[in-house]
This record gives structure tokens, C-alpha cells and sequence, in this order.
């Protein structure tokens, strides 16, 4: 093996290694090993001072080889590699050992740490010997997106990206666009029509031809990587004999909403057996034929609305499905401005007024002299038909929180605010695009804060209701972020590949395809022809499982090669 | 046994004052600030639910009412200006409405027209009563003796009937408050020798208000002005009561003082003038949260004890001067002012003087009943429920 330059670098961190790791003695001992040229500490490696000193020793001594004995290289082994880069060196020539994460942090004996610093360090410079230059690669990708769900959510992500001149396939399973908020009213708290926020962008959609909308039809299958993906649409009115389209598209984005609880799984509500019990959407269809009356036709004395139904308890879901209280509010005034003699009670668990004019509409409900009882979560209410010398039809006993009173409300119309639950075929959804979903069957977001529409798998977005219960505007604005992203992509117009990822040795592969299936980002295919496996280098992730299951050893992860693996192992396992 | 739901009661209580009931969110705020609430009873925030919910039997066996002096505090706090302090004074109102057997305070607090004619008709007819008399006997130019156009002997039978009228009146609502409150709002058995025990409670807070010195005032006054006010106005009034009910003949001889009762009624007119200017001044000034709203009833309550005292000072000071016709025609005013006032005693606001102090006896017995429940079992509240 020609011998090579290694420079080593131990950081002091402050005093956040130093107080634990003895590093003028990391330092003596790094320059003993073999490659080493020379070893130095320093107070803060990833400063620029720090930065520079490597860049220059590179220069000046000609290193080939750099280890930064430090922190994680999740923190700097960006920095690190930059700054090789700047210094003419390839950046895989270079090893981060963590020697406070896992090191000064975690021991209190300063001897011990030592002895485990010099051990990470050795370790370090074992392995970058054997480190090679890699370059990474960039591939073509298709500029054309497939959104998959017509609602709110993926009407504004097409118009978004139609509008800057991109093609988008628009994939809706129903005969029209609007998806659940075609079947609401008002919104809350303005009070605006859902209708107009709608129809604006119908008719916008309808007159951009670089949307092209799939009516009654169903995504089947979806192959490749980001950048090259090719789904299978099928219309569902059409048969199984109607042969599926194919189509390329370069990034996906799944907005196919929710579906709402099914109220009659709570028996002691009386849904389904009462019939002036009934759900938030039914008294959205009320409210849009004009007229809010009991099942006999009569105009209803005493209203009552029911929160949290099916959602924020034990038995149902545990999440609260935030658009409920807002809407219960919503109600109350269209309840009383179409009577204003009409009594209203709003038995809630919590009010929920986070978004913006929330509280403002609170307290404009509070005016108009709404009742608002409280009940205990899981301490649900029971509504039973009253005497016929009542003057109500209905009567709810709750025991009321406020009060400490078990009461019973008069009513003669119950509203049931349904709580919103991922729809039946979403698991379907997350196996096609590959995608994981939470216990509740949300779609997982990649980082629940900082990439709050991307998911594990590059190029498949997910927006609004279908990744966790939210309002119209927060639907609006993952909707423009996920179009965002997809445009910031398709301006680039390449894919970035890292160059590190697996690579089948063909000559070895015998085709067991176990692999295959293992892959958790489906990123390898078999081919058929030569009776191997091929890994698609855009979409692997370099976990390396395949390396590890490999029966014959035919794959190898670039830049965690078997060699450079053993020699981290051997240099951390030798005696000091 | 669930308690059912009224949402209608709150319209009624609205036209006695209770406006805001429905803004509060129950923060508990007023009950945390107000120096009275405790343990036991608790208040504003509990009395603001059950109002809200329309608890009909809760509200009228409540004695968390009359333990509220309206200091303010409450309302001042309010984060939603729900206006607590007015809801407690409404609840006053609306439990001396259910109080009284007659019905007629009702009447009075929902209309301030059937209450403004009311006065005006009794009015009316004591001046046609007086009138009739002066037509067969007396004269306008004699005040006093035998020929008098009022003779104090004769006004002061008329007193008397008044008074035993009152009386009555007024001892069957209390008896109907404690029916209210003690038996059909008792949660637990209360002992007949507890009453015995409390008494000295009930003489204690009729002439001292000394839970009304506790109130807090905040910054806006010194903190014993409303009550050294309020209880000079009281003891005024009853010193004048008396004088009148017991001593009129004496109050009435004259031209010359008899310092021996005149001292009394001096010091009697110059309590109720302080106390009625200051109370008039601040319901015009509005300047403290309580004097905000005034209820129509309250307006009449300071009008009609201002027309009392100015009448009844002149009267006097005609009747001093030697000015006999003057001091008949004031004193006719005066009577005219007086009859409505004593008659409508017991149906409006005045009545709290009998109520607040049996409220506040009541009260202890009840808490004495509830130590003495408590010394044989452990009791647990929630926490949401002591505010």
C-alpha cells in the first residue's frame, strides 16, 4: 500500500473536550502512528482561524489525508470537508473523529477519556488511509409533477407551479375539484363563502393548460427516483379492462385530505338512532340548501353543538382535529343569525382558539349570549329523547366542569363536530409513493419542524390535511412550501446525487434479488436481462443494508468499504 | 338528578342589570381577588355560572349575594369585562324580587314606569287624604295642636299603621328568604341550637357593616370611606325612623328646640345629606366601576330620600321661623314624598338593610353546620371548583 500524509487536527472545544480529554497528550500520541506527519490541537477547530491553519498545512505540506479529531460530524463535517475542498483536496479524503459527543460529554475520569480520544483518533486515522476521492454525480429529471388529491391543498399547489409555467398532472378520485371544503358552508372566522374560494380556483385551473386534470381516477403504481418517477393513472369508472396511462413526472405531491369520524361508533350520542342528532358536515348541507330545521320540519328552539367528537380521547383518536372549535363557532352565528330567538349551547372540552382572529371571534360569540359548558375529556355526555311535556326534543346530561353540576341541556338539534381522521386508503397512498405513516395513519413529514412537506423519499411531497388535522390556511401555505420546493428543483433542473451510495459488482451478483426487497427506498431493480441487481444511484440513500445482507458480497458501499470499515475497528480495538 | 339547563333565565335577569353574565370565560380572577370569597362560599365566578346556566333553584337559595359589598375589585379585574360586581348587585335585586311573597317588587325592578307611577299615585293620594281632612277640620295657617293642618297625633297613628305594615311585610319575606336559603337550599343538616349559637352575628353586622370595612378599594379612595359612609347613612336613617315612628309628637312641638330629641334629628339630617350627596356625586362622577350602572331603581331610591330631606328640612325650618303655611305646604310635600317611600320599604333596594344582616347570620350558621359535618368526614373539592 503506497504510504500516504495525514495530517491531524485536535480540537479543544473550548473547554468542552479539553476539561475532560487531556489533547496535548491526543497529540503526541497521533503523531506516533504511521501516515501521520504531524499532529496539532487547537482552541476551536471549526473557526475560521482553525479553518485556515488546515487549508495551509495542506498547502505548505503537502497532506493528502486530514483527520479532525472533534465534535460530531453531523455539527462540522461540512465545514470540514469545504474546507478541504478549498485547499484543492478532494473532500472524502478526510475522517472526523467525535471526541466530545461521545467522549468529554459523557466520562467524568479525565484518564479514561484519554485513553478513549486516542482510541477514536487512531481509529480515525486508520480509515482515512484507505480513503478514496469521489466525485458526485448529477442526473436529468423531468420537470412535469403529479399531484395526487383535488382539494384545497392540491389545487393551489397546481395553480402554483401551472403558473410558473410547469406541466402538472392533477389526479382526483371524485368527478369535480374542491375535495371537503366543496362540502362546507361559511369558514370560520371571517365568515367567507367556501364556495368563492373554490370556484376562483376552478375556474383558473379549467383555463391553464399547463394543468391537465385527472377526473375519477386512481394513481396504481409508481416507479423510480426523484427526478424520474413514472406513475400509473387508471380511470375508475372505466373497468379493469381500461388500460392505465403512463405518465413522467419529476416530483410527486400527495394532498388527498381526510375523511371525518364516523359519529355512530359513539353510541351514547344517539347518531343515527336520534334524528335531529347529526354531524358537522350534514348541518353544512343544511346550511347550504338554506334552512336549518329538526327532521319534522320545524325551526329548532334550542340548538346544541358538541366538541371533540371522536377526537382528543382514550377510546377514539387522541389528537385534537383543530378546525372543530372554530367551525362550532361558526355555527353559532349562522344558527343565530338565521333565528335569533334560538337558545345555543356549546358543550366543548377546551377552546381552541390558536390561529389568527381567533380569540377576536370567540368573543364575538360570547356576545351574542352562546351557553358554553364544559365537560372533562372522556367524560363524555349522554343525550337521550325528552318527555313529551318537555318543551325540547332532546335533553344532554353533562357533567359540567365550570359548575361542578351534573345538568341536562334542553335541545332540539344536536350538532355533532366530527373530528377528522386519515382517510381509508391512505395506507395504499404511503406503500405506492413510499412514504411511512404515523399510528394514526398522518403521513410523516421528514422533520416535523424544518421540513414540514418533505418526506424520506426525495421528490414526494405531502400538503394539508392528509399529513395531520389543520385549517384552511395552514393547508394554503404547505401547499405554496411543497410547490416551492418542487420549483426550486425544477429550476435547477438536475438532481444532485451524494457520492456515496451502493454499487453491485455484476460480475459477482447471482440475481437472489434479496436486495431488492429489502431496500427500504426501493432504489434497486433487477435486471432481468443479465440476472442481476442494479442499484439506482439517485435514490439510494447509503444505508447499506444491502451491503450487509449480500449473501455473495457483491455490493459494496462506496465510502464504507469492508477495508475501511475493519481498519476503523482495528484501529479502535489495538492496544495503546 | 341532573339539574336542567334554563338559557331563558338570563333574559328575565337582564332588566335587573345583569348585562355581561355571558362574556366570562371563567378565569376565576374575581373570586381570587375578592376579599370575601372563601372556602365555602365562593364567589363572583360560581354565582356568574349558574347564572349563565340558568340554575333557577341554585340562584334563589344562594346567600353569596348579600356576602358581596360591590367594592368593585371583581369587576375592575375582569379580563373580559364580564362586570361580576353588577352581576352580584343583580343577583341582590332579583333575590329581594324572590323573596317577596307579594310579587310586587317584581313588578317595580322590571318596570320603572309601574314603579314611577306607583309613588306618584301614593303621592297623590295622601295629598288628597290630607286635603279631605283640611276640607272639614284643620287649618293651613296652624302647624301644631288641635286646629293643625297635620296634627303630629294624627300622622302619627297614620306612621304607626305604616309601620306595622312594614312589618309584617317584611317579616314574611325574611321568613321566606330563610325557607329559601335554609331549608330548601341546605345541603346538609343544620342543628336548631346552631341559630342560637350565631346569634350575636346578626345584631353585630346590622350596626357595624364590618365586613364591609374589609372590602379592598384598590387606590381610588380610602379604604374605610364607602363603608364609614354607608353605615353613617345607615344609622341616620334608622335614628330618623325611630324619631319619626316613635317620637314624632315630640320631633313636631315647636316653634321653639327641644334640644332633648332635635339633637337626634340634626345629627340624623346631616348624616343622610353627607351620605346622599356622596352617593349622588358618584353615580353622576361614574368614576368607580360600581357607580357605572345604576339600575332605574336606585335612581328613584337617592331621588325620593333627597325630596325627604330637603322637605323635611325646611318644614322644620318654616315651622322654627313661624312661617305656619310654609311649613305646612313643605310638610305636605314631605308626607307626600314619605308614604310612597315607607309603603315600597320592603319591595325594592331598602330591604337589604333587613336582608344583608340576615344573609350574613344565616351564612355562619351554615358554615358552623358544615364544621360539624366536617369534623366526622374528610371532604374533597376539586380544585377548579374553590375558585
Amino acid at each position: 500500500m503506497k504510504s500516504c500524509r495525514i495530517g491531524v487536527y485536535i480540537c479543544s472545544c473550548g473547554t468542552n473536550i479539553a476539561k475532560a480529554v487531556d489533547v496535548e497528550s491526543v497529540r503526541t500520541y497521533a503523531e506516533e502512528q504511521p501516515d501521520v506527519v504531524f499532529a496539532r490541537t487547537y482552541k476551536y477547530m471549526c473557526s475560521n482561524p482553525g479553518q485556515e491553519m488546515i487549508v495551509q498545512d495542506i498547502r505548505e505540506n503537502n497532506l493528502d489525508r486530514v483527520v479532525v479529531a472533534a465534535c460530531s460530524p453531523r455539527m462540522h463535517e461540512r465545514t470540514f470537508r469545504k474546507a478541504l475542498q478549498s485547499a484543492g483536496l478532494n473532500q472524502y479524503l478526510f475522517e472526523m473523529a467525535n471526541i466530545r459527543e461521545q467522549c468529554s460529554w459523557v466520562h467524568e475520569d479525565p484518564v479514561t477519556a484519554t485513553v478513549k480520544a486516542k482510541a477514536l483518533t487512531r481509529a480515525a486515522i486508520r480509515r482515512v488511509a484507505l480513503h478514496e476521492p469521489l466525485e458526485n454525480l448529477t442526473v436529468d429529471m423531468s420537470p412535469r409533477t403529479l399531484i395526487i388529491g383535488g382539494g384545497i391543498a392540491g389545487m393551489t399547489a397546481a395553480l402554483e407551479l401551472a403558473e410558473a409555467g410547469h406541466h402538472v398532472y392533477l389526479v382526483e378520485k371524485q368527478d369535480h375539484l374542491g375535495g371537503n371544503l366543496a362540502r362546507v358552508d361559511l369558514t370560520a372566522p371571517y365568515l367567507d363563502s367556501a364556495r368563492d374560494l373554490i370556484t376562483d380556483r376552478i375556474t383558473r385551473i379549467r383555463s391553464n393548460k399547463n394543468v391537465e386534470a385527472l377526473f375519477n381516477s386512481r394513481v396504481t403504481e409508481v416507479k423510480g427516483f426523484v427526478g424520474n418517477f413514472t406513475a400509473a393513472v387508471k380511470n375508475i369508472n372505466g373497468g379493469s379492462d381500461n388500460p392505465a396511462r403512463e405518465l413522467s413526472v419529476g416530483n410527486i405531491m400527495v394532498c388527498t385530505g381526510y375523511k371525518e369520524f364516523d359519529a355512530s361508533r359513539i353510541t351514547h350520542y344517539g347518531y343515527g338512532k336520534l334524528p335531529d342528532v347529526i354531524t358537522s358536515f350534514e348541518f353544512e348541507q343544511m346550511l347550504k340548501r338554506g334552512r336549518i330545521m329538526t327532521r319534522e320540519g320545524k325551526t329548532p328552539q334550542y340548538a346544541a353543538i358538541l366538541h371533540c367528537v371522536g377526537s382528543r380521547s382514550q377510546e377514539f383518536h387522541a389528537y385534537c382535529s383543530r378546525v372543530c372549535c372554530m367551525t362550532a363557532l361558526k355555527y353559532v352565528h349562522e344558527l343565530k343569525s338565521a333565528n335569533p330567538a334560538c337558545y345555543v349551547s356549546d358543550v366543548y372540552v377546551d377552546m381552541h382558539a390558536f390561529g389568527k382572529g381567533h380569540e377576536d371571534f370567540y368573543t364575538r360569540t360570547s356576545e351574542v349570549k352562546t351557553l358554553f359548558l364544559m365537560y372533562e375529556k372522556n367524560d363524555h355526555p349522554v343525550i337521550r329523547k325528552a318527555d313529551p311535556k318537555d318543551d325540547c326534543g332532546m335533553l344532554i346530561e353533562v357533567n359540567e366542569k365550570l359548575s361542578g353540576e351534573v345538568i341536562e341541556i334542553p335541545a332540539d338539534l344536536v350538532i355533532l363536530m366530527v373530528g377528522m381522521e386519515a382517510r381509508e386508503d391512505s395506507g395504499e397512498i404511503a406503500r405506492l409513493v413510499n412514504i411511512s405513516q404515523d399510528k394514526e395513519g398522518w403521513f410523516i413529514e421528514s422533520h416535523p419542524k424544518l421540513e414540514p412537506v418533505a418526506t424520506t423519499t426525495d421528490g414526494i411531497y405531502i400538503a394539508g390535511t392528509c399529513v395531520a388535522p389543520k385549517d384552511i390556511p395552514d393547508t394554503v401555505a404547505q401547499a405554496r412550501a411543497a410547490a416551492a420546493r418542487i420549483l426550486g428543483r425544477i429550476t435547477k433542473g438536475k438532481i444532485d446525487v451524494d457520492a456515496v451510495y451502493s454499487e453491485v459488482d455484476e460480475t459477482i451478483c447471482c440475481g437472489c434479488r434479496i436486495c431488492n426487497n429489502l431496500c427500504p427506498f426501493s432504489a434497486i431493480e433487477f435486471d432481468a436481462e443479465k440476472h442481476c441487481s442494479h442499484v439506482i444511484t439517485a435514490a439510494c440513500k447509503a444505508c447499506g443494508v444491502c451491503v450487509a445482507t449480500c449473501p455473495a458480497s457483491a455490493i459494496k458501499g462506496r465510502h464504507f468499504t469492508r477495508r475501511q470499515i475493519f481498519a476503523q475497528i482495528e484501529g479502535l480495538m489495538s492496544p495503546a | 338528578m341532573a339539574i336542567r339547563v334554563n338559557p331563558k333565565l338570563i333574559e328575565d335577569l337582564t332588566s335587573f342589570g345583569a348585562a355581561d353574565v355571558n362574556m366570562c370565560y371563567h378565569c376565576g380572577d374575581c373570586s381570587a381577588v375578592c376579599v370575601h370569597s372563601d372556602e365555602l362560599y365562593r364567589f363572583p365566578r360560581k354565582s356568574m355560572r349558574q347564572l349563565q346556566m340558568g340554575l333557577g333553584e341554585k340562584i334563589d337559595t344562594a346567600l353569596e349575594p348579600w356576602l358581596c359589598y360591590y367594592c368593585g375589585q371583581c369587576s375592575d379585574q375582569c379580563p373580559r369585562e364580564a362586570n361580576p360586581g353588577e352581576t352580584m348587585m343583580s343577583l341582590r335585586r332579583w333575590l329581594i324580587n324572590r323573596y317577596d311573597i307579594t310579587g310586587i317588587a317584581g313588578k317595580f325592578f322590571r318596570s320603572k314606569k309601574t314603579e314611577i307611577l306607583t309613588i306618584v299615585a301614593i303621592g297623590l293620594l295622601t295629598a288628597m287624604a290630607a286635603l279631605t281632612y283640611h276640607f272639614f277640620r284643620g287649618s293651613i295657617h296652624v302647624y301644631d295642636g288641635e286646629n293643625a293642618f297635620l296634627p303630629s297625633l294624627l300622622v302619627h297613628l297614620f306612621d304607626l299603621f305604616l309601620g306595622a305594615f312594614l312589618a309584617v311585610i317584611l317579616l314574611l319575606n325574611a321568613g321566606n328568604m330563610w325557607r329559601l336559603t335554609m331549608l330548601k337550599g341546605k345541603e346538609i343538616s343544620i342543628p336548631w341550637w346552631l341559630y342560637l349559637k350565631e346569634f350575636l352575628v346578626l345584631p353585630l353586622h346590622f350596626f357595624t357593616q364590618i365586613r364591609y370595612a374589609k372590602c379592598d378599594t384598590g387606590n381610588r379612595e380610602k379604604p374605610y370611606m364607602p363603608w364609614i359612609v354607608h353605615l353613617g347613612l345607615m344609622w341616620s336613617y334608622l335614628t330618623m325612623l325611630i324619631l319619626v315612628m316613635v317620637f314624632l309628637p315630640f320631633l313636631q312641638s315647636g316653634p321653639q328646640i327641644d334640644w332633648s330629641v332635635h339633637i337626634f334629628g340634626y345629627l340624623a339630617t346631616i348624616g343622610l345629606a353627607t351620605g346622599l350627596v356622596y352617593f349622588i356625586r358618584s353615580r353622576i362622577r361614574m368614576h368607580y366601576v360600581q357607580y357605572k350602572k345604576t339600575h332605574a331603581t336606585d335612581w328613584v331610591f337617592v331621588i325620593l330620600l333627597l325630596i325627604i330631606t330637603v322637605t323635611g328640612i325646611f318644614q322644620h325650618i318654616f315651622h322654627r321661623l313661624g312661617l305656619p303655611v310654609a311649613a305646612n305646604v313643605t310638610y305636605l310635600l314631605h308626607l307626600m314624598a314619605v308614604t310612597p317611600w315607607l309603603i315600597r320599604m320592603p319591595f325594592t333596594k331598602w330591604a337589604h338593610l333587613i336582608y344583608r344582616p340576615l344573609a350574613m347570620y344565616f351564612s355562619e350558621v351554615r358554615r358552623s353546620a358544615v364544621a360539624l359535618e366536617q369534623k366526622s368526614e374528610v371532604s374533597f373539592r376539586p380544585v377548579l371548583q374553590t375558585i
